[in-house]
């Protein structure tokens, strides 16, 4: 496990993992369905309902991944 | 009404499909909607009636509940019910004493019967996973703080729900006289038993038999074991439901799990939708009417059953009135498990009044419970401070901070030795000792010379240390900086030790 990420199972559903990104109380959260659906939900205040949840499917996932991740560009 | 089977059944399929395509659209669970389909084109109802005879459908319904069983057996999470801590025991246990007891109460006070009365328990007393994990996850709630106390009740319940159906088999079987029940018990359990040593040692034997690389044999394999197994059951008086569910449970201990698991569903998705409508078939409406009055009672009675384990639940692991709300009013909704009961008991020819009656119930909960769960804000309100306030503590980010989410690392609760192995190393001493719950190191507190537990967190990320002090049982997570569970005496600062 990561330093800054935390993994939480859910049983029937698939594993959570949250990781802070940037300010207090700003965090991304990913939901892995064992479908392989993604939710994706988005925290960027102290308020407990997300700002914004998006579901992905895998290959949705799978290309923000690698943009995010920088192996996905084109000229 | 058409003769061609074909037909007949296509037409029943598409009306269900769309009509419980139409309820996702307002958010309501599909498996009412199916069932409702059974009923409006069945011979029950006034309007068209599509099929004259269901029974013709039965094959095809009895797979879908066979394999709605296996598929649950397959993806037991046998280990994370293990691993789930006390206190979500205890919440499961409240919520599942509550939800039956009343239940069982409610059936004897209806006075139909005692085995009517054991169904009524477990029809009202279980709730539907599948709707649970669809509110969750259309809610937007699936980061939030009380969900893994949901899953993990539901996932308990679940794990009830298979002793269940072995405690009230004398009930559904159709012995007709006492030393026929006696003997059909005896083979049961005996079958029972067999299926148990299957799992525990043939695990591998099984998946020798079903494994193939190919996706389409190992379907089809699979397919006939289970269907094998299940009429076996039935056979032999053990419910084809018990059947179903244990050889799920055998699967899941093979290689073949995952895929396994892949390709049931959309097998099991076909079959089951077969398997409601199968049973809205069977529901004549004049018959409703009469149950009218008893089902909307229950429907009261397991929200206020719901609520009051709610409350439980949220007072045991100190979350706050949203949190404490949700939990009730999630897990609100019955469906296949309680269709399943019913549908074993009227095959076993108990009173034909279950059949409305929970079918009234189960479409009324399913309106109810998406609603009442989108509205918890509002009971969240008015829940009192009292209710929950036991170890309720104010934590700022409160959808992570109120629960530590770490538990299912503890892997290790009994040390192997007593000693702090680096200190004894040096020769160094100490005061108290830690035992890290994710590896089983035992090493020093923080109160002595060298800090090895604390040290030890830092290189491994093991979360949770365990005190191993004589007369201590709290548990600290190093991450979540708090006490995992009171130390006897309660509400003290965290004590880093």
């Amino acid at each position: 496990m990561g330093h800054k990420v935390r993994i939480q199972e859910l049983p029937g559903i698939g594993k959570r993992y949250d990781a802070e990104a940037g300010a207090p109380g700003q965090r991304v959260s990913v939901v892995v369905r064992g479908n392989g659906i993604r939710d994706l939900y988005v925290f960027t205040s102290d308020s407990p309902d997300p700002d914004a949840v998006l579901e992905l499917t895998e290959e949705q996932a799978l290309r923000i991944g690698a943009i995010l991740s920088g192996t996905f560009f084109t000229s | 009404m058409p003769h061609n089977e074909l037909l007949v059944f296509g037409a029943l399929m598409l009306t269900a499909g769309l009509l419980a395509r139409f309820g996702r659209r307002v958010g309501l669970p599909t498996v009412p909607f199916f069932m409702a389909a059974g009923v409006l084109l069945g011979p029950g109802t006034p309007g068209p009636v599509l099929i004259e005879d269901p029974e013709s459908l039965h094959l095809l319904a009895v797979l879908g509940l066979v394999l709605l069983l296996f598929q649950l057996g397959v993806e037991f999470p046998v280990k994370q019910v293990l691993s789930s801590g006390r206190r979500l025991f205890t919440a499961a246990a409240c919520y599942i004493g509550l939800n039956i007891g009343a239940g069982l109460a409610f059936g004897f006070l209806l006075g139909w019967g005692t085995g009517e009365a054991l169904v009524v328990g477990g029809a009202l007393g279980i709730s539907s996973s599948a709707i649970a994990i669809k509110i969750l996850i259309e809610l937007r709630r699936l980061t939030n703080a009380e969900t893994p106390v949901i899953l993990g009740i539901i996932v308990i319940e679940d794990l009830f729900l298979a002793f269940y159906l072995a405690l009230i088999q004398p009930v559904l079987s159709d012995a007709s006289s006492p030393t026929d029940l006696v003997v059909q018990i005896i083979t049961g359990f005996g079958f029972l038993a067999l299926l148990f040593v299957l799992a525990r040692f043939g695990a591998r034997l099984i998946g020798a038999v079903i494994n193939s690389r190919e996706d389409e044999l190992l379907t089809i394999l699979m397919v006939g074991l289970v269907a094998l197994v299940a009429g076996l059951s039935e056979e032999l008086g053990v419910s084809e439901a018990i059947g179903a569910l244990m050889i799920g449970l055998v699967v899941s201990r093979t290689s073949v799990r995952e895929r396994v698991e892949r390709l049931v569903l959309p097998l099991r998705d076909a079959f089951a939708a077969a398997f409601f409508v199968y049973f809205g078939l069977g529901i004549n409406v004049a018959d409703l009417p009469a149950v009218a009055v008893p089902a909307l009672l229950a429907v009261v009675m397991t929200v206020v059953t719901n609520l009051t384990a709610g409350v439980i639940a949220g007072r045991l692991h100190g979350f706050n009135q949203r949190a404490t709300a949700n939990i009730g009013l999630t897990v609100l909704g019955r469906g296949e498990f309680s269709l399943i009961l019913v549908t074993l008991a009227l095959g076993a020819g108990l009173d034909p009044r279950l059949g409305p009656f929970v079918a009234l119930y189960v479409l009324v909960l399913a309106v109810l419970s998406p609603l009442m769960a989108s509205g918890s804000r509002y009971l969240a309100r008015v829940l009192p401070d009292s209710l929950l306030v036991s170890n309720w503590r104010y934590v700022r980010e409160e959808t992570i901070g109120t629960s530590c989410s770490h538990l299912d690392q503890v892997v290790v609760t009994e040390p192997d030795g007593r000693e702090c192995a680096e200190c004894a190393r040096v020769g160094a001493t100490w005061v108290h000792l830690r035992l890290c719950t994710a590896c089983g190191t035992v090493a020093c507190c923080d109160d002595s010379v060298n800090k090895h537990a604390g040290a030890h967190f830092r290189e491994s990320g093991h979360p949770i240390v365990q005190s191993i002090e004589p007369g201590e049982d709290w548990r600290y997570c190093y991450v979540d900086a708090m006490l995992v569970r009171e130390p006897a005496g309660g509400g003290r600062e965290p004590e880093r030790g």
